[in-house]
């Protein structure tokens, strides 16, 4: 710090020389340097002196002296403090480390001086309506031309329009340009091009993904809980919500009440319920020997103080153990805050679970009455039933005596349906029942595949039981167009170990020549139905052996099958099949999957319990026409239809997740402040509230609400809301915050760059009823925001950081936005909205090496297809293992809300952009768009800038590309092994029509157009 | 960095000042290529904070040994031969205080559950070990014992987030990324601060690490630990993809230097000048990684110390070895983070499992470091996030019995540069249940460790949401000063 002294009187402001402004001047040093001892904080406060406050500073101590005397430094106990060589008294005291330079002890002296004059802290006075300056240009453009001038600065001139038009779809979509959008914009003559230009990508259906993006991290979403385990969680209706409210312009007002206190709002729409899951997406444990009371206050603290910095800007977390050092927050200011979140219904452990209530069904319109509709629907089939039971003859063969003698007993597992509750799936193409060919019943399953593919389920039903001396059999009709080399049968037991073959057995299942592999016969004649048949003890499959799962598999071919089954010589007696009796005692104590609740419970209570004669009724019903192997048949198209409609019902039903959502409980909790911020400390009670330094909150009832809050927040008279959120959206745009300091307003924070225009546009953005897509246009519209990026070294010295906005804004593209754009250019992406976080690409080893054995999150499994190449927004979100490609630029883990990313510049960057699968896959994807675009190499490579830089190469850019493409190519001409190598890089297949060695080449050299500075960065 | 690129840099730096007319006086200038000098000067790609090291520190690097899940103090260090009399008693009330998990708060009872291993005494300095560690017990004249270290959390979760960023809640800086962020490192060719994850025995109770425990919460992300993985890609996408050779990696980088220069050319935005520079790191560390996996260099009778697991990549033995590779080319701060000491239950088979994993690595460690003269700029700190409860934790037999989490007193030790070998800090009561002398914050094991590298915990501050914040937390915290030399 020594070293640059110099420098830093050489740049004193001017206003030293001149009248000095308490928030501009003197605040900064005092807060820095005194408050902590002297400030806000009573119990840290020093000789009872505070210097925040004039009344205080100015007062007279009982010497008589004041620490302040206004006019008067050398009277000032301040300035003696200052001043003295005495260690001992000296202030700041050399122990505090908080030294005052001389410039700093110059601007005090001057100050006192000069009457030392308060400020209240710029952000808690109203902003007043500054006046637009004289000046040419816009409103914006005006208040920085003014700035600029003071240090003998300009605009710079307007970028060009290709520079211009990749800045702003970055900016709103996160996407470059087309080709075709740059050639539309520059072909557009007429005057107002460049507004046409933003409206339309202000349209675009990517704006609300970009947007939402930086929400996000404000919102701190992610799909796992966060602690401990780290288990998923399922909230992303909560993000795709965000997406939404963008798109269609949600005032940034009604953006904020439906967030946090959606459920409060008169008839809330589900919408609206959705949007309440922003204070849903805090960190939360299960960890076990977790203690609740202090986790109900965790998560209170968390949602509070997220709350305050999001729209506040302010750091209110640091008064949860005390008064703020800083910022006019008490600690019961603080609980205040707090009490209006400490009510939510969700429990202190999470449990682990993908939905921790509450939670909230997200149903599209129409639902409720579509699930009426299948119900209706499955009311009539069983009425039908019902009216067909009269016909039904049924005498136990347990009540007959003499005793029916052993009888032969065909018991049907499958008949156009799979049993009742099976989860059917597949390998191929997804079950399918045709009306043709049909053996028996309706319908019949069609298999078909290139290699093995087969329908099955393990998981479901009620287990079936292998009678004595089966025999089992299926019907199967082989398609004569493409018949296959073997049809399989398989059975789950306690594993898939039982399989019954006919054909070529080159169906990998199994050792051969056991009863997992038994091979029965040889193929049937294709065209025809034929019943196979095999005895279940050549399966493996004694008496008794309880069947979970079957399957149906080929190989190579199609084949139809249909009424699968096992006979049997039975005892009808004690044969639960056939016997209701015998059924009632082998059911007792158990669960009969797929019957209605009542008659389950009634048969787990055992044939012994006494019933009512229509309870019974109701259980022999049940019998008949779902078990009993004598009578079932006679209900075969019913209960198939009934199937027919379940599947479809759960089908569905699962189209639409559950949310986390807010609800208060019943009776609020009781709030205190809470001794150091410890959670068995409590000590002052306390009421909903807000801060006193802010305006008064407007309460509806008795106890204020958490609407009251959201509607005091976004009140014209609450002179932070809309400068913190402006500020976010300036540094969106520009890169920077007008207040640096973007989450942190208060006193500690950075002084706004332009406080007139923050205040102006503030205002404006509230007077434009808090639209959020006006406040983009008017930003992307302004003279500053089109100004060019590059500049001459003079500029660069003189405004490095870009503060007064000398140059056009300049800065690397995100995280996301970087994927995003090698997938776009590729024509790889695929832009599918909304839904369940997606496993993109990731190295081995990010999630497993961390995570806990029982965590559901402790494997990645990448997705497969389309799923890999959605956009980044989508890319489910692990808190304790981020996605590198994420992290590595930068991207918050999000277990706290981040209102700022930094951007840092590391090797390990590098190495990502140009060796991660990703991109690489990417690069050759995008080879292959210009290979079949382009016919020369010139034309290719200027394509390539143009897709990725908007613009095309300079002569000796070409050059360099050119050669080294013509170098790599004579490379991988001389080894066309490798080539094939670099271009089979990922999942996707490059086109075999393409030359591999210049495909190859062609790769290399599109990674590395996307690995240039110019490509990185929105210019 | 490369000092022939730095001078690129350094000369493109200056034509570009110059050409644009630039007049200024010496002072303006040096300060405007202040940066960029003092760097190329010291030839260094991680700079330290100016102001930093505070005074001259002993410890040049830190490896921290994480045993991940709560070692069992009573079963390696804090012998305590009377509780065998105790057997199956409850833990008088009066001990027992306030704070336990849920775990076993339901427990009617909270039997006595002595050690079933035997101590013995080790060294000059004569201290207690189990047989559980026959390896460190041959370097006890080296370490610095402390038996009173405690801590606020009593989960795991929190626990890891407090002995690793000095807070219970996610979001502040890990101490690697602090003394990355403070003291910068003296290597160009690797990162700062580096994180290694063994593998741990199967059947062991392995807990969850969490990134934040190695990542920079909100100092800039530069500062985040690099996770050096076992295997393939030790380091994120270090490998070119198939078919790029390194010859194809550097034609593309040749090119891309050359856009890139003439992208500064058009722009002049400094930025592009460190981003050439760190795609050229991006290629060295492409040969410096490879280069320090590769045990191959490694004498025999290195590798017999380390014992026979060394060779196996992901092995604690051989992140060990790899450890004292990384300090000696100049990697600021290591982590080896070894999971599976929870033990609930069956703790004398997981505890055995456990030491045997490491054991062997750890005492090579230092045994190796102290070898080439470089354990007086090392310095080796060891312990869990807690420790163990004295009472059982479900079934107790004499042969078998499970422990709880205990955050009130566990054993952690440090070694080397700065540290005072051979001595044993604090004392606990008859049952291992509460300090009766010393007591060690967690936080003042940071400060500690900080102080042996010449930093003053107090004065090594960033501003964060309107705090200076600090490692070491808002409460008071003391360095150590017993234990060092």
């Amino acid at each position: 710090m020594r070293r640059i002294l110099p420098l830093l009187l050489l740049t004193l402001p001017p206003a030293v020389a001149g009248e000095l402004s308490f928030n501009r001047d003197i605040r900064p040093i005092l807060s820095d340097k005194c408050f902590a001892c002297h400030g806000m904080d009573p119990k840290k406060r020093e000789a009872k002196l505070r210097l925040d406050l004039p009344e205080a500073a100015t007062a007279k101590n009982e010497e008589g002296k004041a620490a302040i005397v206004p006019g008067k430094p050398d009277e000032s106990l301040m300035w003696q403090r200052i001043m003295t060589k005495d260690e001992d008294d000296v202030m700041p005291p050399p122990e505090s480390h908080k030294e005052l330079n001389a410039a700093e002890k110059e601007t005090l002296r001057k100050w006192i001086e000069q009457g030392a004059q308060y400020q209240k802290h710029w952000a808690f006075e109203t902003p007043g309506k500054p006046a637009v300056p004289e000046g040419a240009g816009g409103d914006l453009d005006r208040f920085l031309t003014v700035r600029l001038k003071q240090d003998g600065l300009t605009l710079s001139p307007e970028a060009d329009r290709e520079t211009l038009i990749r800045r702003v779809s970055l900016a709103l979509t996160g996407l470059p340009p087309k080709v075709e959008e740059v050639d539309a914009f520059i072909a557009d003559k007429a005057d107002g091009a460049y507004e046409r230009m933003v409206d339309r990508f202000l349209n675009s259906k990517l704006y609300g993904e970009e947007m939402a993006r930086h929400w996000l991290d404000v919102a701190r979403y992610a799909d796992t809980h966060g602690l401990h385990l780290d288990n998923e969680r399922q909230t992303w209706a909560y993000r795709d919500w965000v997406v939404g409210a963008f798109k269609r312009n949600l005032p940034f007002d009604q953006f904020t009440i439906e967030q946090l206190a959606g459920d409060l709002i008169p008839n809330a729409t589900q919408d609206q319920l959705v949007a309440t899951g922003f204070n849903r997406c805090n960190v939360t444990t299960s960890e076990g020997g977790s203690i609740d009371a202090e986790y109900v206050f965790r998560y209170a603290v968390e949602r509070a103080s997220t709350t305050a910095q999001t729209w506040l800007g302010l750091t209110a977390g640091c008064a949860v153990c005390h008064d703020h050092k800083y910022d006019p927050i008490s600690a019961k200011e603080f609980y205040s805050l707090y009490a209006f979140f400490h009510s939510n219904a969700d429990p202190a452990m999470d449990g682990n679970a993908l939905l921790t209530a509450p939670v909230m069904k997200v149903k599209p319109d129409g639902f409720d009455a579509k699930i009426k509709e299948f119900d209706e629907k499955t009311a009539m089939v069983q009425k039908k039933m019902t009216a067909k039971m009269s016909a039904v003859t049924y005498t136990d063969p347990a009540e007959q005596n003499p005793k029916p003698p052993v009888t032969k007993l065909e018991q049907v597992w499958f008949d156009d349906a799979f049993p009742e509750g099976a989860q059917a799936a597949s390998v191929g193409h997804a079950v399918t029942f045709v009306d043709t060919p049909v053996a028996s019943g309706k319908k019949s399953l069609k298999r078909g595949g290139a290699q093995m593919a087969q329908d099955y389920y393990q998981a479901g039903a009620q287990p079936l039981e292998v009678p004595q001396d089966g025999k089992f059999f299926v019907h199967v009709y082989l398609d004569p167009a493409d018949p296959p080399e073997e049809v399989m049968i398989q059975f789950h037991s306690d594993q898939w170990k039982h399989r019954a073959l006919w054909g070529d057995d080159v169906i990998e299942f199994g050792a051969k020549n056991t009863t997992e592999r038994f091979k029965a016969g040889m193929l049937p004649p294709p065209g025809k139905w034929t019943k196979l048949e095999v005895d279940a003890a050549k399966m493996g499959m004694a008496k008794g052996t309880k069947v979970v799962g079957y399957a149906f598999t080929v190989h190579g071919g199609t084949a139809f099958f249909d009424k699968m089954g096992v006979e049997s010589r039975t005892d009808p007696a004690g044969d639960p099949a056939l016997s209701f009796a015998a059924w009632r005692t082998a059911q007792k104590g158990k669960d009969t999957p797929g019957a209605p609740g009542d008659v389950n419970g009634w048969l787990k209570e055992g044939p012994e319990k006494a019933r009512q004669p229509d309870e019974l009724k109701k259980i022999r019903d049940y019998y008949l026409q779902h078990v009993c192997a004598a009578t079932k048949p006679q209900f075969a198209a019913e209960l198939s239809e009934l199937g027919d409609v379940k599947k479809k019902r759960q089908d569905y039903d699962a189209n639409f997740p559950s949310t986390f959502v807010w609800k208060d409980l019943p009776q609020p909790r009781e709030s205190f402040v809470m001794t150091r911020g410890q959670y068995d400390k409590p000590a002052e009670k306390v009421e909903p509230g807000t801060l006193a330094v802010l305006p008064p909150l407007k309460k509806a009832a008795a106890r204020a609400s958490r609407l009251d809050l959201a509607q005091w927040l976004v009140a014209p008279e609450n002179p932070l809301t809309a400068r913190v959120t402006v500020n976010r959206f300036w540094q969106q745009v520009f890169g920077t915050g007008l207040v640096t300091t973007s989450h942190d307003f208060g006193t500690q924070g950075t002084l706004p760059s332009h406080p007139e225009l923050l205040d102006w546009l503030s205002l404006w953005f509230q007077e434009n009823k808090w639209d959020v897509k006006k406040l983009m246009r008017v930003m992307l519209t302004s003279a500053a925001f089109r100004q060019q990026s590059a500049a001459p070294a003079d500029n660069w010295q003189r405004d490095p950081a870009n503060k007064w906005l000398s140059r056009g804004p300049r800065f690397r593209l995100d995280a996301e936005q970087l994927r995003d754009q090698s997938l776009y250019v590729s024509g790889l992406i695929n832009l599918e909205m909304g839904g369940k976080g997606v496993r993109v690409y990731q190295p081995a080893n990010i999630w497993e090496p961390v995570g806990f054995a029982g965590s559901n999150t402790r494997n990645y499994a990448p997705d497969k297809g389309a799923a890999l190449y959605r956009r980044s927004l989508y890319v489910f979100y692990k808190r304790t293992a981020p996605a590198p490609f994420m992290v590595n630029f930068d991207a918050p883990n999000r277990e706290q809300s981040c209102t700022r990313r930094e951007r840092n510049n590391t090797p390990l960057q590098a190495l990502q952009l140009m060796n991660d699968v990703q991109h690489y896959e990417a690069a050759r994807a995008f080879g292959e768009r210009l290979m079949k675009a382009a016919a020369t190499p010139e034309d290719r490579i200027i394509l390539a800038f143009r897709t990725v830089l908007s613009r095309k190469p300079l002569p000796e850019e070409g050059a360099a590309v050119r050669e080294l493409y013509r170098q790599q190519l004579a490379k991988y001409q001389a080894a066309p092994a490798e080539a094939k190598k670099a271009i089979n890089f990922g999942e996707s297949k490059p086109d075999p029509a393409l030359n591999e060695p210049e495909l190859a080449a062609w790769a290399l050299v599109c990674n590395l157009i996307l690995n240039m500075d110019e490509a990185v960065v929105r210019n | 960095m490369n000092p022939l690129f730095e001078q690129q840099i350094l000369q493109t730096r200056r034509q570009f000042f110059g050409q644009t007319g630039l007049r200024m006086g010496g002072v303006a200038l040096s300060y405007l290529l202040g940066q960029s000098m003092s760097r190329a000067a010291t030839s260094q790609v991680h700079p330290a904070m100016p102001g930093l090291p505070h005074f001259p520190g002993k410890a040049k690097a830190v490896i921290y040994l994480h045993m991940n899940g709560g070692p069992s103090q009573l079963d390696m260090w804090d012998y305590k031969p009377k509780l065998v009399e105790q057997f199956d008693k409850d833990l008088p009330k009066s001990f027992l205080g306030e704070r336990i998990t849920t775990m076993t708060s339901g427990q009617g009872k909270f039997p006595v559950a002595p050690s079933k291993f035997k101590f013995a005494q080790h060294g000059q300095c004569g201290r207690w070990v189990s047989e559980l560690q026959p390896h460190v017990a041959k370097i006890v004249d080296d370490i610095a014992l402390i038996k009173t270290v405690h801590t606020n959390a009593i989960n795991h979760d929190p626990a890891c987030t407090f002995v690793m960023t000095g807070s219970e809640v996610p979001g502040k800086p890990s101490m690697g990324s602090w003394i990355s962020y403070g003291l910068g490192a003296e290597t160009s060719d690797l990162p700062s601060f580096v994180a290694l994850m063994p593998r741990f025995p199967e059947g062991s109770n392995g807990q969850a690490l969490f990134s934040r425990m190695w990542g920079p919460g909100f100092l800039p992300g530069k500062h985040s630990g690099v996770v050096l993985r076992a295997g393939v890609d030790p380091v994120l996408y270090l490998e070119n993809p198939p078919g790029v050779d390194s010859a194809g990696r550097r034609a593309m980088l040749d090119t891309l230097g050359k856009l890139n220069q003439a992208g500064f050319q058009k722009f002049g935005d400094p930025d592009i000048q460190t981003r050439i520079a760190q795609y050229e790191m991006a290629y060295r560390l492409q040969t410096s990684v490879p280069e320090l996996t590769d045990m191959s260099k490694e004498s025999q009778a290195t590798l017999d110390l380390y014992g026979p697991e060394v060779k196996k990549p992901g092995s604690f033995a051989g992140s060990a070895l790899l450890a004292r590779r990384l300090v000696e080319r100049g990697v600021r701060f290591v982590q080896i983070m070894h999971r599976g000491w929870d033990s609930h239950g069956d703790l004398p088979n997981q505890l055995g499992a456990q030491c045997r994993d490491t054991d062997q690595g750890v005492a090579a460690l230092v045994m190796d470091l102290k070898q080439r003269g470089m354990l007086n700029d090392v310095l080796v700190v060891w312990g869990g996030e807690f420790g163990r409860t004295v009472y059982s934790q479900g079934t107790l037999t004499k042969d078998n019995y499970g422990r709880d989490h205990h955050p009130k007193n566990f054993c952690m030790w440090m070694a080397g540069g700065g540290i005072k070998g051979g001595i044993t800090l604090g004392e606990t009561d008859e049952y291992s249940y509460n300090p009766v002398a010393d007591p060690v914050h967690i936080n003042e094991i940071n400060a500690t460790i900080l102080h042996c590298l010449g930093i003053h915990h107090d004065r090594f501050t960033f501003k964060f949401q309107g705090l200076d914040q600090k490692l070491t937390g808002v409460e008071p915290m003391k360095v150590v000063k017993q234990i060092l030399a």
